[in-house]
């Protein structure tokens, strides 16, 4: 099919569900996870600001399975910004990644796009989505994967997948493999052409083809792995990718810069601080400055609110965000944090690799930190809403859930 | 005659469970906690209950109309938007607790499990013709607590003594309270304790009289004192109705099973079990000390201890459920899991053994 460049492309961003997600509690008993900040933005609008600098694009859909109420505030004041459409969809089962696109496909062809973004949100990346579309259109292909290399023994955790080093073509795809395949793996981002829609729909005739056959057959319905899965519920990974490798259908685009998922609240606090160090390089006015002077010291890259107040004898710095209508006390030292909306931090209090929660109060000298393992259980400090930190108390490498006072200090716990 | 319940606070202590339900409505003995009090209150003619909130009034709200209905009782609620402390609810609520009829009022606190003698209570009050009479509670460890000093006769209230070094009474505060309006004239709305600041002062006057409650009395706003609490209730209910409790060969001791809860044979159930409605209990089981919520399916040969089994929960087949395990709404655990003290929140799945008590998140 001929493509001009006045096509129009949607995309479609997979912003998951509530019980699905409980690895991000305790932040996501208060909000969804698409909606915490990073880098003093919602994680959703990273995703979403990427896919303004897409050419001619129409429209951007959110698919996933919160309540529309949680999504309705935030969907309207973003198009409004960005001046894209933007809306919710909700899901009223699970169909898959794949399935989900297709289950919307009506929705999602009405501007006639020539090509479709797929996204994860809770994927944290520089996502060159301009750049990604002109490979797939030199491709041409049905589709081009957003791929990059990471360490062989993590490579286990993500979609592992060989590539043609010449064609750049899909030759090998398996889902989280025990043994090594790649060291490249699946990033979550796609872009594909409307073909991809026949390609799911044969997915599914497949399944249904398949279970008709196995009413037949009882030793079918013994051998059948899919056996759980109903017809309209198409996996990306397994049902497409995997089979249509090798068959020059697929490509692959690398990336060289961050790329990172955001599964825990630990996870949260790192890729904020990729996302700072990246508006470091395309907006600098976005990040704060201060020499002690007038305004308080801020050292690396730091985001802070502007209904922020934060007292000039405080250092601030690196890797902090701080959010709405925050106050910062005198002499407050933050370093490696996330502060989130309405916190009080009381004079020479220390806060060092953790995530305080709304409305919490960090009384005076008092100490909240953690070791800063991003990946470990406890290895960094997160203090859910309203949560109290009497004057004096020091919190170490501990969760702590909303509406809790601490005026003993902990060490190594969750408190529920 | 009017009542108000203190129901304030986030129910922190009573997570997991008070993740998925306010405090007052998580159930004790197949009943929403609130409920016991409600009734209680209405048996000795109260006629309106105002519930002193400050947290989910959505939901308090719809649970109380339909229990208006039920027991024919006014229901209303009073939103604190500010923490007030003890006292301060009632300031804000006096309104609804003053009525021309000049007639005292009971105050309760919600998280108070016992057998509430109100009717004694009400005799209590008018015999000695002071302003204020509160239940107390004789305990072993009174240091933990705050001990009320009284003289022995007529149960005239000294002081107050907040967890005392040295012994000076073994009767604590049992959160239960009848007061005249001329009570609410001492109280301001602000942040306000009744025991540091209201009660001294009613005290001193030689106005405030304690009687030493009969019976059981616990305090529910923890699982090791839910399971407790349970054990005292049922205990109670045995000796006053126990036809409310269930019999049979595969029963031991107090047991109190909905009669929507289906149980298989070859179980044993009990001692001080509470099987919620539409609870499905297969072949095998054997459960002692424990409380399983609505809609909690246990598959066959499993064993359940010293546990709360929280609401649309299953258990697998041949698993072990003991010391202390609290599984929040929708938890399920896979067949043959062990679990020693995990404390899982919603919507979870416990796929693997938990050999030390741990928060499951």
């Amino acid at each position: 099919m001929g493509s001009s460049e006045d096509d129009k492309v949607v995309a479609v961003i997979m912003v998951g569900g509530p019980t699905k997600g409980t690895r991000f509690r305790p932040l996501s008993l208060n909000i969804p996870k698409p909606l915490f900040p990073l880098g003093g933005q919602p994680m959703v609008h990273h995703p979403i600001s990427a896919c303004k600098r897409i050419p001619n694009l129409a429209q951007i859909y959110l698919v996933g399975f919160y309540e529309e109420r949680e999504f309705a505030l935030y969907v309207s004041s973003i198009s409004n910004e960005l001046r894209i459409p933007v809306r919710y969809l909700r899901e009223d089962k699970p169909h898959g990644s794949a399935g989900a696109l297709y289950n919307f496909r009506d929705l999602i062809m009405e501007d006639n796009p020539s090509h479709i973004f797929l996204l994860n949100c809770d994927v944290c990346c520089s996502f060159p989505l301009p750049e990604m579309l002109d490979a797939h259109r030199n491709y041409g292909g049905m589709g081009t994967i957003l791929v990059i290399k990471v360490s062989a023994e993590s490579a286990s955790q993500f979609g592992e997948l060989v590539a043609d080093p010449d064609t750049n073509e899909l030759l090998h795809y398996t889902e989280k493999p025990e043994t090594f395949v790649s060291d490249l793996i699946n990033c979550g981002v796609y872009v594909f052409t409307p073909d991809i829609f026949n390609a799911i729909q044969g997915v599914s005739s497949q399944r249904k083809d398949r279970e008709n056959l196995r009413r037949v057959s009882s030793f079918e319905a013994l051998q059948s792995a899919t056996r759980n899965l109903t017809t309209d519920f198409v996996r990306l990974d397994q049902d497409i990718l995997s089979p249509l490798a090798g068959k020059k259908q697929l490509y692959t685009y690398e990336t060289m810069d961050f790329w990172e998922q955001i599964k825990t609240p630990g996870m949260s606090l790192k890729c904020s601080g990729l996302y700072l160090a990246q508006f470091r390089l395309t907006s600098p006015n976005l990040l704060a400055s201060g020499d002690g002077t007038k305004n308080a010291t801020i050292i690396g890259d730091v985001y802070v609110h502007p209904s922020a107040k934060i007292h000039p004898t405080a250092k601030i710095g690196p890797n902090v965000s701080i959010s709405a209508n925050a106050r910062i006390g005198a002499g407050v030292r933050l370093i490696s944090c996330i502060i989130l909306d309405g916190v009080e931090i009381m004079e020479n209090a220390v806060v060092t690799n953790a995530i305080v929660g709304w409305k919490s109060s960090i009384g005076r000298w008092s100490r909240v930190q953690a070791e800063g393992d991003f990946n470990a259980k406890l290895g960094i400090t997160i203090l859910g809403e309203a949560v109290g930190v009497e004057d004096e108390v020091v919190v170490t490498n501990s969760i702590v859930l909303p509406n809790k006072t601490l005026n003993v200090s902990v060490h190594q716990e969750i408190i529920l | 005659m009017k009542a108000l319940i203190l129901v304030g606070g986030f129910g922190t202590r009573l997570r997991p469970l008070t993740l998925s339900v306010p405090k007052p409505l998580v159930d004790f003995a197949n009943k929403p906690m609130i409920l016991h009090q409600i009734e209680a209150l209405k048996a000795v003619g109260v006629t309106e209950v105002v519930l002193a909130i400050n947290y989910q009034p959505e939901v308090m709200l719809n649970f109380l109309k339909e229990f208006e209905k039920k027991l024919e009782i006014k229901i209303t609620c009073s939103q604190e938007t500010e923490p007030l402390g003890t006292a301060g609810p009632l300031a804000l609520a006096r309104d609804k607790l003053i009525d021309d009829s000049g007639e005292p009022f009971f105050v309760l606190n919600s998280d108070v499990i016992s057998e509430y003698p109100l009717k004694q209570m009400i005799e209590f009050h008018r015999g000695h013709g002071g302003e204020a009479s509160i239940m107390v509670t004789k305990v072993d460890e009174p240091s933990k607590y705050g001990v009320v000093v009284m003289e022995e006769t007529m149960g005239k209230v000294e002081k107050f003594v907040e967890k005392p070094k040295n012994f000076v009474g073994n009767k604590i505060n049992a959160g239960i309270y009848l007061l005249n309006p001329s009570v609410l004239d001492r109280i301001e709305l602000k942040p306000t304790s009744i025991e540091k600041e209201v009660f001294p002062e009613i005290a001193v006057e030689n106005k405030l009289f304690a009687m030493v409650l009969p019976g059981f009395w616990m305090d529910i706003g923890q699982p090791k004192d839910y399971i407790t609490g349970l054990r005292l209730y049922l205990d109670f209910l045995q000796k006053n109705s126990s036809s409310k409790l269930a019999t049979g060969s595969n029963i031991i001791g107090n047991v109190l099973v909905h009669e929507s809860a289906k149980i298989g044979d070859g179980c044993l159930i009990g001692p001080d079990v509470a099987i919620g409605p539409g609870c499905v209990i297969e072949p095998g089981v054997r459960l002692s000390r424990c409380t399983v919520m609505r809609g909690v399916r246990i598959k066959k040969h499993a064993c359940i201890s010293s546990s709360i089994i929280g609401w649309h929960s299953t258990i697998g087949r041949w698993a072990r459920v003991e010391n202390m395990t609290i599984l929040g709404e929708d938890v399920h655990v896979a067949d043959e899991v062990y679990s020693n003290g995990a404390v899982v929140l919603p919507h979870k799945e416990i796929k693997s053994s938990i050999v030390n008590p741990e928060i499951v998140m």
